[in-house]
């Protein structure tokens, strides 16, 4: 079955590859057959990157690397060993083909040159019998990311991202696309396998078991991933016209996304999802859908399929939340290059890589499913606690630290009483009867702490009883002096009037989740403040969305907030030095500490 | 749902179709207009391997070949020496081959003599990259081949190396 799902996304993956193939020229122009990239590997070289597209080659002695300006001078680039290649004219000559990183070192006279700018010159041919003139490309690189924490960007990290989805880093989301199709849209696939495990993907999975279940007593496997497949494309395919669509429109809809009414019904939906889970009702679809749905599968056999490819659809509204980040990259993308086809793949990729765990319940044709009995009502609870969980994580940046530990504390408590914490055991108890208690007594606990927390002013959702700590800071938590700005003039004043300082612009708005951490748990930290004393603080709260912050925004080429610009004591802005979703107070000193070291 | 999932298709089908558009309308636009092509070949400033001025106005009239090309590109190479028997059989009867190579002086004259090169070579520079391109070459590549009728007609532009039997097919209707 597993192979059955493979070939299926490979077919998928080809179909997509062979609209965006079909339409190039038999002949690819230099820059795209010689994909280039450069980016500092540490504060003495430059790696720079040539994606070679198949059928094609550089020659490995034709590189020529320059720098700019002039008090950079490039070293000896190490250049791998090449392919050799019988040439009837020039004998063996060594290519290269596929990837190439080549290391280029560098020195710096002056060492205070912010930007260097690397030229360099490649000549290639492609297999076809044509060769293309000796081909310049340029990069601008920015010294002062050489020893950043964010300037590194590998695959790994990248797909580490995925793992704390909510806070993740959508500028580097963007950077993947620099690389070739299938990376980019291999990349996706893998954001997508680490969102299926964080629990959005998990109101999906009684939808998917009542869509097979639905589908009749006699479900064979085929049918059952039959099933799950249509579903997951449904989703999929919503995914990538919801986000082209939006790309292209330029709207912000990882703003909608984030917006408290938004949040909020996705939170309801959680709770509703729940409640159901602990057997409070059924949840079926209104009856007078059911009935047409029953009707027109009675009509013709794909009739089942289209209302399970609808619920699909549906479904990818859902987990909405989740994805924010990776989708605001892909967004970021599309906005800017307005490569439809690459973006909307990516999507594509992302929704059928969080399809993948749903593929598998499917194809075992329920056995995956929990079966009737005592275990399935466990499962059930278990779960509905969890949606739960997420219903209060959703909703949380929008509620006072003091709500949400009740909340936490609530939830806590009733799953305690679930577990049986405080019902007597019976005297020839088992093991697991006893292991259960335990863990109902922990789960109690925690709970009580977290309500004590809730009532006694504790300020940390992570440390609930630090209202009791004397040395807790006094009076409100600490806001950072920033002076708002609303319009590019009014900024460009604000730059202008800071004269000779450091200039810190913090996009913001309201519903962005990573700017509350920021300030909640970054801005508050006491090296941050006595950083933030040399700086000007700017501070655009774009909540309101108007033409002004619209231009704004773009100025920086950014999609919303969250991010942060840096500009130098002249007013320019220090480029590469942008924060962009949440960073931890030590990431973020050493970002303050460039910042202030511009001269 | 079902009108909601097919418009959601539909949409897709459209992007694609919408790119595939896009993407072709290109190459129609710079197919047009090459009369106006033919005029700037003519007329680009170039220099011979001894330094002096010349243009390709001179062989006007004339079935002229120009051969984009370079030393140090492999398949330029290969297609040479058949320009030269060509030029020996046909030149008599109007054919003219013009190489313009995008390389050094000195490398190109060592070439010519290695190779008993019998039509005139000139050099080329980046602006005559960018006449390739607008002659339709929009990758920039070499060897580039434009075969132009005595009455300045632009009749075949041929990227990558070409074979003696499909030039004399191109070139014999037009003697």
């Amino acid at each position: 079955m597993i192979r059955d799902s493979k070939s299926l996304l490979g077919a998928i993956l080809l179909v997509l590859c062979g609209l965006a193939g079909a339409a190039e020229p038999e002949l690819l122009e230099p820059d795209q057959a010689f994909r280039f990239m450069a980016r500092l590997k540490d504060a003495r070289t430059i790696e720079v990157n040539y994606q070679i597209a198949p059928g094609y080659y550089l020659y490995r002695d034709k590189f020529r690397f320059t720098l700019a300006p002039a008090d950079a001078k490039a070293g000896t680039p190490q250049l791998p060993a090449g392919k050799l290649k019988h040439d009837e004219f020039f004998g063996e000559v060594e290519t290269y083909r596929g990837h190439l990183a080549i290391a280029l070192p560098f020195e710096l006279d002056a060492g205070v040159t912010p930007v260097i700018t690397l030229t360099a010159l490649s000549q290639g041919c492609a297999d076809v019998g044509v060769c293309y003139v000796p081909h310049e490309q340029k990069a601008r690189l920015s010294l002062a990311a050489a020893d950043g924490a964010a300037s590194d960007v590998s695959l790994g990290q990248l797909l580490g991202l995925g793992q704390r989805a909510a806070g993740a880093d959508d500028a580097l989301i963007a950077r993947v696309f620099e690389s070739g199709f299938w990376l980019v849209v291999a990349s996706f696939f893998g954001f997508g396998l680490l969102l299926s495990l964080t629990p959005c993907v998990l109101p999906m999975v009684p939808i998917l078991s009542g869509v097979i279940v639905g589908a009749g007593h006699s479900v064979t496997k085929s049918r059952g991933f039959l099933l799950a497949a249509v579903y997951v494309l449904g989703m999929a395919i919503a995914y990538a016209v919801a986000g082209v669509a939006a790309g292209l429109s330029g709207a912000m809809l990882s703003a909608a996304l984030q917006k408290p009414w938004v949040v909020g019904a996705f939170a309801a939906v959680f709770v509703a999802l729940a409640l159901a889970m602990f057997g409070f009702y059924d949840l079926q679809l209104p009856v007078a859908l059911q009935g047409r749905i029953a009707a027109a599968s009675n009509r013709r056999y794909g009739g089942h399929y289209a209302g399970v490819f609808s619920m699909g659809v549906l479904s990818a509204l859902i987990i909405g939340p989740c994805v924010a980040a990776p989708l605001a990259g892909a967004l970021l993308y599309i906005s800017q290059s307005r490569d439809v086809v690459l973006g909307g793949s990516a999507l594509f990729a992302l929704a059928l890589g969080m399809g993948v765990p749903l593929l598998a319940i499917g194809a075992s044709a329920g056995a995956l499913l929990p079966k009737a009995g005592p275990w399935m009502e466990t499962m059930k609870r278990f779960f509905g606690t969890l949606l739960l969980g997420v219903a209060i994580f959703l909703v949380s940046p929008f509620l006072p630290v003091a709500v949400q530990m009740f909340l936490w504390g609530a939830l806590l408590i009733v799953t305690a009483i679930y577990l049986r914490a405080i019902d007597p055991l019976p005297a020839g108890a088992h093991g697991y009867q006893r292991f259960s208690k335990g863990v109902g007594v922990l789960v109690l606990l925690a709970g009580l702490v977290y309500l004590v927390g809730a009532f006694s002013g504790g300020r940390d959702i992570l440390q609930p009883l630090s209202g009791f700590r004397v040395t807790a800071r006094e009076g409100e938590p600490y806001t950072a002096p920033f002076q708002r700005v609303n319009s590019p003039a009014e900024l460009d004043a604000r730059i202008q009037a800071a004269a000779g300082r450091t200039v810190m612009l913090d996009f913001y708005a309201d519903w962005c989740i990573s700017c509350k951490e920021m300030e909640r748990y970054t801005f508050s930290d006491e090296r941050v403040q006595a950083r933030f004393r040399d700086m000007v603080l700017l501070q655009a709260d774009v909540t309101a969305n108007t033409a002004e912050h619209a231009a704004l925004l773009r100025r920086f080429r950014l999609f919303g907030p969250p991010g942060i610009v840096f500009f130098d004591r002249e007013g320019r802005e220090i480029r590469g030095l942008r924060v962009i979703g949440f960073q931890p107070a030590d990431r973020f000193v050493t970002a303050l500490d460039q910042a202030l070291g511009f001269r | 749902m079902v009108l909601f999932a097919a418009v959601a298709i539909a949409a897709a089908m459209g992007g694609a179709a919408y790119h595939l558009w896009s993407r072709s309308g290109g190459g129609a636009a710079a197919a047009a207009g090459s009369g106006a092509v033919v005029e700037q070949v003519y007329a680009a400033p170039l220099a011979d391997l001894k330094g002096g001025a010349q243009t390709l106005g001179q062989w006007q009239g004339q079935v002229l070949v120009v051969n984009f090309w370079a030393t140090w590109c492999a398949p330029c190479r290969e297609e040479i020496p058949g320009f030269v028997r060509m030029q020996e059989r046909y030149g008599p009867r109007g054919l003219q081959f013009v190489g313009i190579a995008i390389d050094q002086p000195d490398k190109v004259a060592e070439f010519s003599r290695e190779f008993h090169i019998n039509y005139p070579l000139l050099m080329g520079g980046l602006e005559t990259m960018e006449l390739m391109r607008q002659a339709g070459n929009r990758a920039g590549v070499l060897p580039y081949t434009l075969v132009i009728a005595r009455d300045g007609k632009l009749v075949s532009r041929e990227p990558g190396g070409l074979k003696e039997s499909r030039l004399e097919r191109i070139i014999q209707p037009l003697l």
